[in-house]
């Protein structure tokens, strides 16, 4: 047996592991469970005897269903994704510079939202019930409120295209260039992200707080006549942070599939994209990759966030020694 | 010969492409531009001012595209290869603005001896990007590529009547071509944008890589992301003198209609392709932008099998031709843009049946006719998928429609996986989206037992003369004979045919009021006058 925190993270990676896996059959069987012959279902209507045949040989669906997955994941362990049907390239160049594109937008959403977020948070936590308070209360739950292609779009008419022109509309993003050589093309996808994320963070940080400040030691803090910044930032935020961990790794999660969206009112060239585009062309062998390489960005999000939230727990944190 | 007819459109673009991609509307003819006819041949008047200034960086927005995207001569498979391949390529005739051919291209003349056997001279000292004088070899090369079977271009099944072994150089520009059979659409087929010159040994294989991508185009390419975007280089070995204004033209993939619209409005790219009917709007009432419209002749038909029940029976299809309103279908389907059909397609063709009435809803009579044919209170569902921009629209405002005449039509909107399955081309009842084309080349496509997609089944058991007269129009020569002969072959389809024609959509695409040169009305094959003709008779003011 393993103990301690190391054998913590062992076995929630195992466990993760195993749900990996259990996706990986959900969309095999998925793809599978096109409707009549997949090769068709591909080709549409400029199948002919000869693509259909070269098409179920190069899909193995000569082979049976089990025979098949068999294939696919051993592919999928030794990191061979296949060969896109649309591009007819390795699924992996078809999709690894998206996914660049998108993890960059995914992290600068990410540094921005989370501070801003519990800063949110633990302000209107210690200012409960002031104006500034409900202020902020009635904002972030209309924001909340909104679906963010709707912020996208008000976004783009405000500094875009109609109001002002002060930022690209579109993320034109030269395929040969990395994302952040092109900072004002990111701006309104991460603002738009950042608006669909914060609001729901700095709710449950606050609600967090609120609880934190009223606790004994809190008081106590105050009692011994610690400044009140001090007491707010050093002794609350810290135990108050911890259930805040979990909404973030959903938020988080929630980006990497959700800003399929945002990505695709932006044109900006991220696996959002790549996804839509794939399953308008019945690329199974890349739609099949982006959800694996999804699911397992939910699947680590969800690990890393179990174990931070234990680190920074110290009663967490000694139960396991 | 400049007179004569038929362009040839060949919508096998789309088998080729996945009916999203492709076409909105199907605008897959053969042709460079359009200008003039029926509605505004007057070029517009902000565009015809000054004289075309050099320079600057054209910068368009095509729908569709994806990772599918090609640059090869001869073949295209998504509509920004489209807006691509007119950079480099060019054809032997050319279409003009009215539809017509016109021996603007690459040959100075094509003609026949006999209705199989044609004579192409190219014109002198055109030279490729890479400097290599266009001979008859390359004629020769280009021919044999487009109808190889191995490489199967779809441009190759207008060319069928060719005999690749019966192709002879006469000297070092002049070849003749001595066909299979009588022919009289071959200039349509020469004239497809897909049918261009290639010099000898071309192969798409070379493109982006070591070789560089070599045609007798305006452009040379310079680089090339699938699903994203190309940049592409004047050439400055360019055979028309003065020609391309641009130093270099930027084509950019936007799948999605907003994004596309949004990069326009915010000045990000100078002009796009297929303006959805919704924003044409918004786009005209931004300051610096304008919607341009072309007639085209693409349409959506809702299809009738003439050989099964209860269409076999000539009455039940003439009362669902007469459910139509027509005008109402373009106003609801096509969000006014667009233009009312009699049942007849190839509108563009100078040989149209223009004397046939046009047919109006008569609820009274298509009752009566149903009565006479035992179908009152028919029911019967209509498959349509989303092709292009009118196919479900147009199912359901018929389906509306059909209520007044105690029909029941129900229409299934299906995945276009399903809707192009075995049952393709089987279904009793569907719709379906074609292009630009003249009317005998679009009978070879559609309308006739061997066409690859002949929805309809036509023509019936008693309309087989419809076949003899094809035969006898192919070998006419005398564009007057022949029009007289394809004219009694419209008015039989129009009689008995399988189709609802309800209407033709228009090409609505969106350019900032900077550029220069487009020209309103022109009849459109490809967008924005066929992009400004390679982008060469279009410039920033």
């Amino acid at each position: 047996m393993l103990h301690g925190i190391s054998g913590f993270i062992i076995r929630r990676l195992l466990l993760g592991l195993l749900t990996l896996l259990l996706v990986s059959l959900v969309v095999f069987a998925a793809t599978q469970a096109l409707p009549g012959d997949p090769a068709r279902a591909i080709l549409g209507r400029s199948a002919t005897p000869d693509s259909l045949r070269a098409l179920r040989e190069q899909l193995n669906l000569n082979q049976s269903a089990i025979v098949q997955y068999g294939d696919w994941l051993k592919g999928l362990v030794t990191g061979d994704l296949g060969t896109s049907l649309a591009a007819h390239e390795p699924v992996s160049q078809v999709i690894g510079k998206r996914i660049e594109n998108s993890a960059v937008l995914m992290l600068f959403a990410a540094l921005i939202s989370i501070p801003l977020a519990v800063a949110i948070g633990a302000v209107t936590a210690r200012r409960r019930d002031s104006t500034f308070d409900h202020g902020m209360s009635v904002g972030l739950l209309g924001l909340a409120a909104l679906p963010e292609f709707v912020v996208a779009i008000l976004l783009v008419v405000l500094l875009g295209t109609t109001v002002f022109q002060v930022l690209p509309a579109v993320s034109l993003i030269p395929p040969q260039d990395h994302a952040w050589e092109h900072p004002k093309e990111l701006v309104l996808p991460v603002l738009t992200l950042v608006i669909a994320v914060t609001p729901y963070i700095s709710r449950i940080m606050r609600a967090s707080m609120v609880e934190v400040l009223e606790s004994d030691y809190v008081e106590m803090a105050r009692l011994k006549g610690m400044p009140e910044q001090k007491v707010l930032w050093r002794h609350a935020v810290p135990n108050g942070i911890a259930p805040t961990i979990q909404v973030v790794a959903l938020n988080l999660a929630y980006l990497a599939g959700g800003i399929v969206v945002v990505e695709f009112v932006f044109g900006y060239p991220g696996i959002g994209a790549a996804f839509v585009d794939a399953v308008a062309n019945r690329d199974i062998p890349v739609v099949q990759a982006l959800a694996i390489v999804i699911a397992a960005v939910y699947v680590f999000l969800n690990v890393a966030a179990d174990v931070v939230t234990i680190l920074v727990s110290p009663r967490l944190r000694t139960s396991l020694r | 010969m400049s007179d004569d007819r038929n362009p040839i459109n060949p919508e096998e673009s789309r088998r080729g492409l996945t009916r999203d991609e492709l076409l909105r509307r199907a605008a897959a003819g053969g042709a460079l531009l359009l200008s003039g006819g029926g509605m505004a041949s007057v070029a517009d008047a902000a565009t015809r001012a000054a004289a075309p200034k050099r320079g600057g960086t054209f910068r368009i927005g095509v729908s569709g595209g994806s990772v599918k995207d090609i640059i090869d001569g001869q073949n295209i498979v998504t509509r920004p290869d489209q807006a691509r391949i007119v950079t480099a390529w060019e054809q032997l005739v050319e279409f003009d603005s009215n539809f017509r051919l016109q021996f603007t291209g690459l040959a100075e003349e094509i003609t026949p001896k006999s209705a199989s056997v044609w004579t192409i001279r190219v014109r002198d000292g055109i030279e490729f990007s890479n400097g290599k004088t266009l001979s008859a070899d390359d004629v020769m090369y280009s021919i044999r590529r487009l109808i190889d079977p191995k490489l199967g271009l779809f441009g190759g099944a207008a060319l069928s009547s060719v005999d690749p072994k019966g192709m002879k150089k006469l000297d070092k520009r002049t070849v003749r071509l001595k066909l299979k059979r009588p022919d009289a659409t071959i200039l349509d087929a020469l004239g497809q944008y897909i049918a261009n010159i290639v010099p000898v040994g071309y192969s798409p294989k070379a493109v982006g890589k070591a070789k560089p991508n070599v045609g007798t185009g305006p452009y040379v390419l310079k680089s090339f992301a699938p699903g994203q975007q190309s940049v592409h280089v004047r050439n400055p070995n360019y055979w028309r003198s003065g020609q391309p204004y641009f130093d270099q033209v930027v084509i950019i993939d936007f799948t999605d209609d907003t994004a596309r619209v949004n990069a326009l409005l915010g000045g990000q790219i100078d002009a796009m392709t297929d303006v959805p009917p919704a924003q044409v709007a918004v786009v005209n009432g931004h300051s610096g932008t304008k919607v341009l419209e072309s007639p085209s002749a693409a349409w959506t038909p809702i299809c009738m099998r003439v050989d099964a029940a209860p269409f076999n029976d000539v009455r039940v299809r003439q009362a669902m031709r007469l459910i139509a309103d027509r005008p109402q279908m373009i106003a609801q389907a096509l969000a006014g843009h667009g233009q009312v059909g009699n049942d007849l397609y190839a509108i563009f063709d100078p040989a149209f049946n223009h004397s046939l009435p046009q047919r109006h809803q008569d609820i009274a009579r298509a009752k009566s006719l149903l009565k006479a044919a035992g179908h009152e209170k028919l029911t019967i569902d209509l498959q349509s998928t989303n092709g292009a921009l009118g196919m479900n629209e147009g199912a359901q405002v018929f389906a509306q429609q059909a209520k007044a005449a105690g029909v029941t039509v129900n229409v299934k909107i299906l995945d276009s996986g399903a809707f192009y399955s075995n049952n393709y081309l089987k279904w009793t009842f569907s719709t379906d989206f074609w292009g630009t084309r003249n009317y005998l080349s679009q009978v070879a496509a559609g309308s006739l037992p061997s066409s690859p997609y002949n929805e309809t089944h036509w023509p019936d058991a008693a309309r087989k003369q419809f076949l003899s007269l094809y035969k006898q129009a192919l070998a006419t020569v005398n564009t007057e004979k022949r029009a007289a002969i394809t004219q009694q072959m419209q008015s039989l389809e129009y009689k008995y045919g399988g189709y609802i024609i309800w209407g033709f959509s228009t090409l609505l695409d969106g350019y900032s009021t900077k550029v220069q040169g487009l020209k309103k009305g022109d009849k459109g094959v490809l967008p924005l006058n066929a992009f400004g003709h390679g982008y060469r008779s279009i410039w920033f003011g």
